[in-house]
């Protein structure tokens, strides 16, 4: 896995050489919501990122073949017979054999490979081992719903949240009191989500009752907010802190003075001005936590019993369920790299400096 | 990151401090303590605190103060091994990498890219998924595994400043090798920053282990913080110290490690 991440850098020009169109203005991007630009660079700017997406997603492919082949030859070379993890060793030698045949264990190892990757490419991905009947890729769709409405809240919650409390620590209006605000960023990010969410969940929903029960059925929205509010929390503090670390660069910058001159508001100034400029830094840092949040959101499924891809993953390995687990695994490890891919291009897109 | 931290005014040892008495504390109540950490006592299940047992107890009757000790302590061991051994191992390698220049350069970094931003959870889950009973042996496997990187990307950064230093050009020109410059010269300069790197690297671990067994692929011993989180959690509505003390626990932990690092000053 780790020999093979490097020849992405081939196709990973996003941070120095994609060659895009410069000069473009690019100024105001989505931070900026200002919906009223003109047609062309808006278009450009489509292509832009669709173009930055692309070669992206091909060099990290290889990101998602290397985690393939790690899922694949942690289980076949390590010693030990797979057959035997998956019934137990009570299992007798005809049960055996029979799952070897059926998982193409009897075969080379060079064919069971070809084999792997080929049914990874043509999405045959069999049936799950535990539930005769259902396929692997049914289970996945069924778990793939529930933990991209999870992340994607809690990303935007985080981006929202963590830009405003930076904006405010970066402002006039506050006065003494910012420090407050920078302090509660330093003090979220050290506090790690599996202390808090417990205590969080107890305190809301066991004591005082404004929220249901981990593992209530009748959970529906509000169990999705709740889980995802505290998802955003660590991706809000880190956001936060590094987005007023951007604009404290841009603090004494030459646009803001005359933008200030000009007569813009305060608030006209900071998110109009300021914040599109630190965009870079904001994606990235949405890019680099995003595996955290992978793994929080693990954990707050885990903690709310809610359907998804952790708590297939969970399910699967402690059921050995490996046609499900190889998949899922390299589902999740697909949907991380596409993300982090898709936050890249963002960047690109918004900013031109990127672009070159 | 880029913050300036205002930094307090406190004697140099002071971020030590936490830790240390974490540490006192949990190795005392471990050994003044009379309860083996998993020891069952049934009819003691779920107690609340008292005078016996100051933390009362967990499923099974398990003392929480007994558990959450060893557990802490494990898992400081755990932490403290592989985030010394990743120090060990990238901060040559990336003082290396550096040296090199060229193609080892470029690859380092990206490997180093790369393995930090993944999320660690499927690789672990990836590698566990072929031992039936991991232990946590198997853990701080799966954890050096990808532990090095942040050190091999610190050391790589710093070393790129300190190649083209004077007294690397003197050494040069002095006819000494590569070598001898890289382990004389480079790497002495480095530690020091990198070392900065060992206080987040080992809270990291501290979080990895007690996500990976609160949702059970923990050690099979179940003497972890993250098993007591979920006992804790089971047991929400019958005994909240359970939860409560288990959260602390591991909230002491990880940020008394965080602290820990922040008092190493280059």
């Amino acid at each position: 896995m780790a020999e093979k991440a490097p020849p992405g850098e081939g196709g990973e020009p996003g941070e120095a050489g994609e060659p895009g169109e410069a000069g473009e203005p690019g100024e105001a991007g989505e931070a900026g919501e200002a919906g009223e630009r003109p047609e062309g660079p808006m278009a450009k700017g489509v292509v832009a990122v669709a173009r930055t997406f692309v070669t992206q997603v091909a060099g990290q492919l290889v990101v998602v073949l290397g985690l393939a082949s790690a899922v694949f030859f942690s289980l076949r070379l390590l010693p030990g017979d797979p057959a035997a993890l998956v019934l137990g060793e009570l299992a007798g030698p005809d049960e055996r054999a029979a799952l070897r045949a059926k998982l193409f264990l009897d075969r080379p190892l060079y064919v069971q490979y070809a084999l792997f990757l080929k049914r990874l490419v043509t999405l045959d991905l069999g049936e799950s081992l535990r539930r005769p009947g259902t396929t692997v890729l049914s289970r996945l769709g069924g778990a793939l719903g529930p933990t991209a409405q999870l992340a994607f809240l809690a990303v935007l919650f985080g981006a929202l949240a963590g830009t405003a409390l930076a904006v405010l620590a970066a402002g006039p209006w506050l006065g003494k009191k910012k420090i407050l605000v920078e302090r509660l960023l330093d003090a979220a990010a050290a506090t790690p989500l599996l202390a808090f969410a417990p205590l969080v969940t107890f305190v809301l929903a066991a004591k005082l009752r404004v929220l249901p029960l981990p593992g209530d059925p009748d959970a529906g929205v509000s169990g999705l907010l709740f889980a995802s509010t505290l998802l955003a929390i660590p991706l809000g503090a880190h956001v936060g802190r590094i987005t007023r670390a951007a604009l404290r660069d841009h603090e004494r910058a030459q646009f803001l003075t005359v933008a200030r001159a000009k007569g813009a508001s305060f608030v006209r100034v900071w998110v109009l001005h300021a914040l599109p400029a630190s965009v870079g830094p904001i994606a990235t840092v949405i890019g680099t936590q995003l595996g955290a949040l992978l793994g929080g959101a693990v954990v707050l499924e885990r903690l709310f019993e809610r359907q998804g891809l952790g708590s297939l993953i969970l399910e699967s390995y402690s059921a050995r369920d490996l046609p499900v687990l190889e998949a899922t695994i390299v589902l999740t490890g697909t949907l991380f790299v596409l993300a982090q891919s898709f936050a890249q291009a963002v960047h690109g897109a918004v900013d031109p400096r990127v672009r070159r | 990151m880029k913050m300036a931290r205002r930094a307090p005014s406190l004697p140099r040892g002071a971020a030590l401090v936490p830790l240390a008495v974490l540490v006192l504390a949990a190795a005392a109540a471990r050994l003044l303590g009379s309860s083996a950490p998993a020891a069952l006592v049934p009819e003691n299940a779920y107690d609340a605190p008292s005078l016996a047992h100051l933390f009362g107890c967990g499923e099974g009757g398990v003392d929480m103060l007994a558990l959450l000790s060893s557990a802490t302590l494990s898992a400081l061991a755990l932490a403290g091994g592989v985030a010394l051994f990743g120090f060990a191992i990238g901060t040559p390698l990336g003082a290396l990498a550096a040296m090199r220049r060229g193609y080892v350069e470029a690859l380092v970094g990206r490997t180093c890219d790369a393995l930090q931003a993944f999320p660690s959870f499927l690789l672990a889950l990836t590698v566990l998924s072929a031992v039936r009973h991991p232990s946590r042996l198997h853990l701080a496997c799966v954890f050096a595994l990808t532990g090095w990187a942040p050190f091999a990307r610190l050391a790589l950064s710093e070393a790129r400043v300190l190649r083209s230093a004077g007294f690397v050009e003197a050494a040069r020109a002095l006819g000494l090798g590569e070598r001898k410059i890289l382990f004389r010269h480079i790497v002495p300069n480095l530690l020091g920053t990198v070392a900065v790197q060992l206080g987040a690297s080992a809270s990291a671990v501290v979080l990895s282990e007690a996500s990976l067994s609160f949702v059970g692929f923990g050690a099979a011993d179940g003497v972890s913080l993250g098993s007591a989180l979920d006992q804790g959690v089971s047991a929400m509505l019958r005994a909240p110290h359970v939860l409560v003390f288990a959260a602390l626990a591991v909230f002491a932990t990880s940020t008394s490690l965080l602290a820990a690092g922040r008092g190493i000053k280059p």
